[in-house]
């Protein structure tokens, strides 16, 4: 009797272990797995809100795991136990372009769907990337609302992470297109890199203002860089006088959007980058999104453009004042 | 004069770069930019201090960067737990303590080269915060900012406690006995030992000294905004040992002082600020310090070689 209760005991542990999978293989619902670069992260976290509000919207399990650094390597064994386990769709936020390329082609020789959002693989190991704001419209988002913060006219200048950074670059050069376009009165004085640091972003904001006494607006298109030019403006006691915007994370900018000293913090809405991320994946298990789609209606957000193989997330969202509360991350 | 040539041709740098500034952008002398620039360059000037005496004695540090990020979000989070700030201060000057000792047990103790061992801790601790902060900013209550004084007044007291530190230092490192003995171990340890100096024991007490201050330096950085950046003392070490060489801080030991240290980093600290109002662009920057720091090496070179 004891002989035949041990594998007995074992055989129901490991189906109790396997249940997952099982429930899956058992139940017709969709599994869609989603991966962040780090699980920890809040960005990611409020990514993965969106995601869970689709996935209820569409009655599918949602999977979320990942490394709990920003771990490469990591990423692709979470994936490898994903195609054992034999999910239906896995969406990725690549830490390593290359590297994660590997372990999604795999997954889709064995019929999984992928698509990538935040950050891109390699186009050929997935099908779409849901891509969260194109550099044209940074730019011109950031562009466009400081023409509105000084009525189109006025000095402005920039602080960038490094001068050589490409993405940095890239927006650079859509925000002077823009400028050289349409706010023929505004004028960029001055373009500092602060190296990522926001101790010395304020730094340079701080020898910015004074030589420029009539510089009416400070853009930092690094994410440290918002709160460092805000915290020199309020040290200058030229709150209002010289409005701050920029690229930023809205917990590190809340503070300084209270008080009034930086206008708008411009991000992409990451919930919604999150919910897309399903219903695409979701759609593209169903077969209603196919390859070489132009446009694709996802629940509440409506319809999006897809330029190629980019699913476009659209317009730049604006963290103010009135709403950057209902953010944490 | 002669004696003391090195630290005043830097000195001299300055004088004309201020000058330049005067006659091109006077705009730049204004007092309140310019004393926040300086409490911005207090917390370096500290960890300055502390690098010139450790390359006196021979040794180099370069985790202070990583140290100082740490310090200063553990730091962060005590005062946003409301630890009051001066039981704060201790705490991070003891914790800055703690790593440095660290760097000395392993440089002193089992005698190995300090560039291999303060280059291990330092991307150790760096990467040990990014694990654990994932690079996200430490929130604080207002009222840690300038220690809950009025702004000036913190800048003051700030950029006071600075240089009250460089001169009480300057001084002791010149004429108190532990001072002559960091010169002694600098200059040649066999010689330091047969004195009577046990110059292992000197080594050990350099990186506790500059962990300490580093660890204050933190504290003078947290309170200048309400907020900590996991990031914050990114390339510190590459600051502070520039100021401290291009200051004539002799790399090979034994030679330099503090008041040297301290002309360099204001040197170089101009730098930044002054391209901007000479609406030069900020490509330059890095180009220039780097000039100033290869000037300062070749004349240490030309003078070594003349003396030898």
């Amino acid at each position: 009797m004891k002989s035949l209760l041990r594998p007995l005991l074992a055989a129901t542990l490991a189906l109790a272990l396997a249940s997952g999978a099982f429930a899956a293989a058992a139940s017709s619902k969709l599994i869609v797995a989603f991966l962040p670069k780090s699980k920890g992260n809040a960005y990611f976290i409020s990514c993965k809100a969106g995601a869970e509000k689709a996935a209820k919207e569409l009655g599918v399990e949602l999977l979320f795991d990942g490394p709990t650094d920003s771990n490469a390597a990591k990423q692709n064994e979470i994936v490898e136990n994903w195609i054992t386990l034999g999910v239906d769709v896995i969406a990725v936020a690549a830490e390593n372009r290359e590297g994660i390329s590997t372990a999604l082609r795999k997954a889709q020789k064995q019929g999984i769907k992928v698509v990538t959002y935040d950050a891109d693989a390699m186009p050929d190991a997935r099908s779409f990337f849901v891509n969260q704001a194109t550099p044209e419209g940074i730019g011109q988002a950031l562009m466009d609302e400081a023409a509105r913060l000084l009525n189109g006219e006025g000095e402005f200048s920039m602080i960038v992470a490094t001068l050589t950074a490409a993405n940095q670059r890239e927006w650079q050069k859509h925000i002077e297109a823009r400028l050289k376009e349409k706010y023929p009165k505004m004028k960029l004085v001055a373009v500092r890199p602060c190296d990522d640091l926001k101790d010395k972003a304020q730094s340079e904001a701080t020898a910015m203002m004074s030589a420029n006494p009539n510089l009416k607006l400070i853009m930092a298109i690094c994410s440290p860089g918002v709160p460092g030019a805000a915290e020199a403006v309020k040290q200058a006691g030229k709150t209002g006088q010289v409005k701050v915007i920029g690229l930023g994370l809205p917990n590190e900018n809340k503070r300084y959007v209270h008080e009034g000293v930086t206008d708008t913090v411009i991000l992409w809405n990451t919930g919604d980058l999150g919910y897309l991320t399903i219903y695409a994946g979701v759609a593209l298990a169903k077969g209603e999104l196919k390859p070489g789609a132009k446009s694709f209606k996802a629940g509440s957000l409506g319809t999006f453009a897809i330029q190629g193989d980019n699913i476009l997330l659209g317009k730049p969202f604006a963290f103010n004042k009135g709403n950057i509360d209902q953010f944490n991350f | 004069m002669s004696r003391h040539f090195r630290e005043l041709s830097v000195v001299g740098a300055l004088a004309v770069v201020l000058i330049a500034m005067a006659l091109f952008a006077p705009a730049f002398f204004q007092p309140q930019p310019l004393l926040s620039l300086a409490t911005r360059e207090a917390p370096t000037l500290v960890v300055a201090c502390g690098m010139a005496v450790v390359i006196i004695c021979r040794q180099i540090d370069i985790s202070v960067g990583s140290m100082f990020s740490v310090v200063s979000v553990c730091a962060g989070l005590l005062a946003a737990r409301g630890w009051p700030l001066l039981l704060v201060l201790p705490v991070a000057a003891a914790l800055g303590a703690a790593l440095g000792a660290l760097n000395g047990l392993l440089v002193a103790g089992l005698r190995l080269p300090s560039i291999v061992v303060t280059l291990a801790t330092m991307v150790a601790l760096r990467q040990g915060l990014n694990l654990v902060r994932q690079g996200e900013f430490v929130n604080m209550p207002d009222a840690v900012q300038w220690f809950g004084l009025p702004q000036a007044t913190g800048q003051w007291l700030l950029v006071g406690s600075a240089l009250a530190l460089l001169v009480g230092l300057g001084l002791a490192l010149r004429h108190l006995a532990a001072g002559r003995f960091v010169y002694a171990v600098g200059t040649e340890a066999e010689a330091a030992r047969l004195a009577g100096i046990r110059p292992q024991r000197v080594t050990f007490a350099v990186f506790v000294f500059i962990g300490a201050l580093t660890g204050l330096a933190a504290m003078m950085n947290i309170v200048q905004s309400p907020q900590v950046q996991p990031l914050s003392g990114m390339g510190l070490e590459l600051k502070v040992i520039a100021a401290v060489v291009v200051g004539g801080v002799a790399i090979s030991g034994g030679r330099g002082n503090l008041w040297g240290a301290f002309a360099g980093l204001l040197l170089l600290a101009c730098v930044a600020p002054a391209l901007t109002h000479l609406r030069i662009e900020a490509y330059w920057e890095k180009a220039i310090q780097g000039a100033i720091i290869l000037l300062a090496v070749v004349a240490d070179g030309v003078r070594q070689r003349k003396q030898n």
